[in-house]
């Protein structure tokens, strides 16, 4: 099932008709084609876990605020929830899987795919950019590549992510709050 | 002297002499240099008269340097950029900077409303309160005039063209203030490895360094500063933030710091879009804060001391050396303490006469005494300024011995000209912050001031602000403080000396709160405390006489102490004089409450980025674009953004929505219906959940089954409502509002986590990854059947309140068969990606069924006509199921949340109000919605009133207007005859009816 992403308007400020540009040490990048999981589980119930595991061939993070990488990136939302970022090709499959390797278990799989925008943030101003509108602090060495907080950026709820110290941060937003996203990161990379 | 700047001295200064530059006060053309401050550049062109004062008109002129000016208030820049009420002494100059008094309506020097000064005696404190209070009626008329002639400045009338922008910051030591002390305690912490941040409201850090004549190590102490800064903006981790000024301190060491921003010349060429920031609001989360923001220089209260050229000896120094500006030619200076004497200096240094230094100390100065009597200079000891001459300009000091004792009366005995006169009346510490902060304050009778006392937060005062007036003691209090910063943060404190310092001990300083006159207090020339406020002395005897004894009280009564001003000069010699009148000690009769901001601070900066289109989020669904190229006006729904109608040739609102309602009722319509929440339910005991939250019957309902369900608040009263649909057995999937998805998602997780965390049940949202398609009309499934479904939507196989999936032209779909419109109906969702595929493609295979794309206000007409509410418009949280006739929803068998509440004698009244339909009589007329019934026209007000209207349209279908209504016992009322009410309005007879207007039987969403 292929993902369709209409293109927020609100970039258009910042690249054009591109779809990723770098300016005044910001660079922002549309990211397409990304499938997303929201896993519900209890931590405290091992075989579930386990079970979980097997399926994504990979740990779940259960320190708060951090995420695992590997084959995919599996986000820790809550104790007892995660985001699980996939290509949209494989989230339909990896549900099944991940249903039916849990069936018997208590826990919650959705394919929320089309619930999400996903941009790519980085450059050498990428951690001032964000300051203006993120409350946390995004020092290196407070939010260091591994970590992940879902968040507030100027009046959106986000889920922010530092990928490695370059920096590189993902974003991931709710779908109808995309545009009005880009278009402040477009005003907020303004020097 | 270069152009005019008769007071410019020919060397010397921080200003840059290579870069003149003009600048215009009141329509005039000035010249002055990069570097300077408007009010230095004021004073270096002779202009002594500023502004006309807040309510006798008297001339004023600079008194101060920096943020504790209080008559130097300027209106700065022109139309939509002008900017009201900035200090003279913090405006740096720019070319063809523009400046204006605020006050001294019409002008500066012609000021019709200097008459009231002639008037002052009547113009007592509670003036206005007393005066202006009879007849009532007349108060609008007073306020008119009594504004006019206080305003401050001029809000300009269009959009603020600047740029704002805030920014979140965090720091283990933020440091506010750059003098001595903050630079040392920044040094200690930097070094140590902490992340600082240090912010000083001046455009160079060095605080009162930069006023000269400081020597550290041997060297002009501003070579230390330049050493320091230097060595700060070498570490990663350290901020500096000069033009910053630290103006509120919240809980949880949350600072605010506004920081003016340079801007380039070329920044207007840019364009809007490249236009750089203004202003800047700096968020700061600190773990430790240092507040070294100095002491302000406190005036001395003698008879006449406002007049021009009246100047705070501390800022009189500060021109001399950083601006090259001399104030005055021949000067007196008069003072209670030693820091003065080094004005006189500097004053002499500069090629100024000073003809005197006039010490209230009988005893004279400490070791500088000789220094000025070296330079030749007379002192005379124990002896006060009791009263100066000349009106707009200071033309003389009269000089009178003085006992020590006071409110005694004293003879003038000398007069002395002058066109200068600089005071110091000691020094308070600026413990604004610190009380903000909720820190207490403590009074020291060796110093007399208020000191810092415990902090409540995370914080610690050093310097000037902390009491320590030498130079050597701020160094060392600077280190103290910065080292136990970083001790309690649990770093190594960096081994630093102390710079050397070259100062001689200083004699005490001896209280002199007000100078005796040759009068009394009350009959003397006005003796003013609070320059902004035009507050004297014999104000505060005048509200202690009437009965004022809290200085909250006396602040009110004489506003004392308000204004931008804060009472940063007047509020300690005004505590001091009502305790001088009260007989009590100063401490005793305590300070007022500091509070943000403490210096203005713009409107912009506070709404930073969040202006036009980024004052809030628009939410769009996904069909968005296509709705937008349809040339649909939006409907603001929360922060959605919905199509409300969609006009074609031309229609209006009423002609399209007519259209739209009779295409959905005679073929088949669509509407974009992604905004309703929507929220997975799964685990073993989801029934359980479900059956506690909602009022029916949900362990009826078989998989594949849909409900109508509400929702309850504790209260009973209606909160939200929505389908609820059985997918499996231990899965549901519920819709809500579009405004209560977030909030019902919420009050399930709390119930599910705080008081039900037992049960084995998961909740996840799904509002943004569906977007529901609202297909209505008779038409509805030979469109679908069209299009391509791979399972069968005949009435048997798929009734009314059921769920399905299936694909649709080849796409992973959910169907419910409900209706919101009364007709046949399928609400499709589907992964919001593809979406807007399959609405292209129903609006492409539809053409045969004149597919009639609808928005919010049909949907709005065609419930109404049935009779459905809409949660929030037909109720307000305090209307409950039974009022609005769902006895039906609520199970017996079972306890469900606020069932209980509904058995509260409140809730069973039987003149609750109800939900009922209403006709106009008359038969055309749309009621307005919100209008009030009434039982009977020709009442005198206040008539009482027994409903309202809740919704109200005209129906095509049924070719009249209806309106839903909440009347007092309507369900029992049909046939009965109201009025509307609206304001303005003839009332309207309406008839009480059945809410169901339309296929009451409801059986066109059955076939």
């Amino acid at each position: 099932m292929s993902e369709r992403i209409a293109r927020p308007h609100g970039l258009e400020a910042f690249f054009g008709a591109a779809e990723s540009a770098s300016r005044d040490g910001v660079e922002i990048a549309l990211l397409k084609n990304r499938g997303f999981l929201n896993l519900r589980l209890d931590p405290r119930r091992e075989r579930t876990v386990k079970a979980a595991e097997e399926v994504l061939g990979q740990d779940l993070p259960l320190a708060a605020n951090s995420f695992s990488g590997g084959k995919r990136r599996v986000y820790w939302l809550g104790p007892d929830e995660w985001l699980l970022e996939t290509g949209a090709e494989e989230a339909g499959a990896l549900r099944g899987e991940l249903e039916a390797a849990l069936a018997g278990h208590h826990a919650a799989v959705n394919d929320v795919s089309g619930g999400q925008a996903t941009l790519r943030l980085g450059g050498p101003e990428a951690r001032t950019m964000l300051s203006k509108g993120c409350t946390l602090d995004l020092h290196p060495r407070e939010f260091a590549p591994g970590q992940c907080a879902r968040t507030g950026l100027a009046r959106a709820t986000v889920l922010l992510a530092c990928i490695d110290e370059a920096p590189t941060f993902t974003l991931i937003v709710a779908r109808s709050f995309a545009d009005y996203l880009c278009r402040w990161l477009a005003n907020a990379a303004r020097p | 002297m270069a152009a005019g700047q008769a007071n410019r001295l020919p060397r010397g200064g921080r200003i840059d002499r290579s870069r003149p530059l003009r600048f215009s006060f009141d329509g005039k053309s000035y010249a002055g240099y990069a570097g300077d401050t408007l009010a230095s550049a004021l004073l270096a062109n002779g202009v002594s008269l500023l502004g006309r004062s807040f309510k006798l008109r008297r001339p004023r002129g600079i008194v101060g340097g920096g943020a504790e000016e209080p008559n130097a208030v300027m209106q700065v820049g022109e139309g939509a950029a002008a900017r009201p009420n900035l200090l003279a002494t913090q405006v740096e100059l720019e070319p063809g900077l523009a400046a204006r008094a605020t006050r001294g309506w019409p002008s500066t020097r012609f000021d019709i409303g200097a008459a009231l000064d002639s008037f002052g005696r009547i113009l007592g404190a509670g003036f206005y309160y007393k005066t202006f209070k009879y007849p009532r009626a007349w108060w609008k008329l007073y306020e008119h005039f009594i504004r006019r002639a206080a305003g401050f400045g001029k809000a300009p009338d269009s959009p603020d063209p600047d740029r704002y922008e805030h920014r979140n910051a965090h720091c283990d030591v933020l440091v506010a203030g750059g003098g001595p002390a903050g630079l040392m305690a920044a040094l200690t912490a930097a070094r140590a490895g902490a992340r600082v941040i240090l912010a000083d409201d001046d455009v160079e850090f060095g605080g009162s360094l930069l006023a000269g004549g400081d020597a550290i190590d041997g060297a002009p102490a501003m070579d230390w500063v330049a050493g320091a800064v230097a060595e700060l903006r070498e570490m990663p981790d350290c901020r500096l933030l000069s033009r910053g000024t630290v103006f509120g301190y919240h809980d949880h060491n949350f600072l605010t710091i506004v920081q003016r921003c340079v801007q380039e010349a070329d920044a207007a060429a840019q364009g809007p879009a490249r236009r750089p920031v203004a202003e800047r609001l700096w968020r700061v989360r600190a773990k430790r804060v240092v507040l070294a923001q100095g002491a302000f220089e406190r005036p001395l209260v003698f008879c006449n001391n406002d007049r021009p050229g009246v100047m705070l000896a501390s800022a009189v120094s500060g021109y001399i050396h950083r601006h090259a500006v001399l104030p005055g030619r021949r000067a007196v200076v008069f003072t209670n303490n030693d820091s003065a004497y080094r004005t006189a200096i500097d004053l002499a240094g500069a090629g100024a006469e000073v003809a005197a230094i006039v010490d209230s100390r009988p005893g004279g100065a400490g070791a500088i005494g000789q220094r000025v009597k070296e330079l030749g200079i007379p002192v005379l000891a124990g002896h006060v300024v009791s009263d100066v001459s000349g009106r707009r300009r200071v033309r003389g000091a009269g000089i009178a011995r003085w006992t020590g004792e006071p409110w005694s009366a004293v003879e003038i005995t000398l007069r002395i000209d002058c066109d200068l006169l600089a005071v110091s009346g000691g020094f308070s510490p600026a413990v604004h912050l610190h009380s903000q902060a909720g820190g207490k304050l403590e009074w020291d009778e060796s110093q007399l001031c208020f000191l810092p006392g415990e902090a409540r937060q995370p914080h610690d005062s050093a310097g000037a602000g902390n009491g320590k007036l030498s130079l050597g003691d701020c160094l060392a209090d600077g280190l103290r403080a910065g080292k136990a910063a970083v001790e309690a943060l649990g770093l190594n404190p960096p081994e630093i000396e102390i710079p050397a310092t070259n100062e001689s001990p200083a004699a005490p300083i001896k209280a002199l709160w007000r100078v005796p006159a040759a009068k009394d207090a009350d009959r003397c020339p006005k003796q003013f405390i609070d320059f902004q406020n035009d507050t004297t002395v014999a104000d505060i005897r005048l509200a202690v006489r009437e009965g004022y004894r809290n200085v909250e009280h006396v602040k009110r009564y004489t506003a004392l102490g308000f204004g931008t001003d804060q009472g940063k000069l007047g509020n300690i010699n005004g505590m001091a004089v009502l305790a001088e009148t009260l007989g009590k000690p100063i401490p005793e009769v305590g300070t007022t409450t500091f509070r943000p901001a403490y210096t203005p601070v713009r409107f912009g900066a506070g709404a930073g980025e969040s202006v036009g289109a980024l004052y809030d989020p628009v939410r769009k669904t996904a069909l968005h674009q296509w709705h937008e190229a349809a040339g649909a006006p939006m409907e603001v729904v929360g922060q959605w953004h919905r199509p409300r109608y969609f006009p074609r040739n031309g229609e209006d609102l009423h002609a399209a929505v007519a259209r739209e309602c009779l295409a959905v009722r005679n073929s088949v319509g669509i509407m974009d219906a992604s905004t309703l929440g929507k929220i997975d339910v799964r685990g073993p005991d989801a029934v359980n959940f479900l059956e506690r939250v909602y009022t029916h019957n949900v362990d009826r309902m078989k998989p594949g089954r849909c409900a109508y369900g509400i929702l309850l608040g504790e209260d009973g009263m209606v909160m939200d409502d929505g389908v609820m649909a059985r997918l499996a057995e231990d899965r549901f999937y519920l819709t809500t509002t579009t405004g209560g998805a977030a909030q019902v998602l919420d009050w399930l997780e709390k119930w599910l986590q705080t008081e039900w965390p037992e049960l084995e049940v998961w909740l996840t949202s799904l509002t943004e990854q569906f977007s529901t398609l609202a297909v209505a009309g008779p038409n509805s499934r030979a469109l679908l059947e069209k299009l391509g479904c791979d399972i069968p939507l005949d009435r048997e196989s798929f009734p009314f309140m059921h769920v399905r999936t299936a694909n649709l032209a080849g796409m992973p779909v959910s169907l419910f068969r409900v209706s919101f419109s009364g007709e046949l109906a399928f609400e499709i969702n589907i992964a919001s990606g593809l979406a807007p595929d399959l609405w292209r493609k129903l609006m492409d295979v539809g053409r045969e069924f004149e597919l009639t794309p609808y928005g919010t206000e049909t949907m709005h007409v065609l419930r109404a006509e049935k009779g459905f509410v809409i949660v929030g418009q037909d109720t307000d949280g305090s209307v409950t199921p039974v009022d609005l006739g769902m006895n039906w929803l609520l199970s017996k068998e079972k306890d469900f949340l606020g069932k209980r509440s509904l058995a509260r004698p409140d809730c069973l009244r039987a003149d609750r109000k109800q939900l009922v339909g209403l006709l106009s009589r008359a038969g055309c007329t749309v009621i307005p919605e919100g209008a009030q019934l009434i039982e009977r026209t020709g009442q005198r007000a206040p008539v009482p009133m027994c409903g309202h209207v809740t919704s109200s349209y005209h129906s095509a279908s049924l070719g009249h207007p209806i309106a839903l209504a909440l009347v007092a016992g309507g369900r029992g009322r049909r046939g009965e005859t109201l009025f509307a009410a609206p304001p303005g309005r003839e009332p309207i007879a309406v008839e009480i009816v059945s809410p169901a207007f339309y296929d009451p039987k409801g059986g066109r969403q059955h076939v």
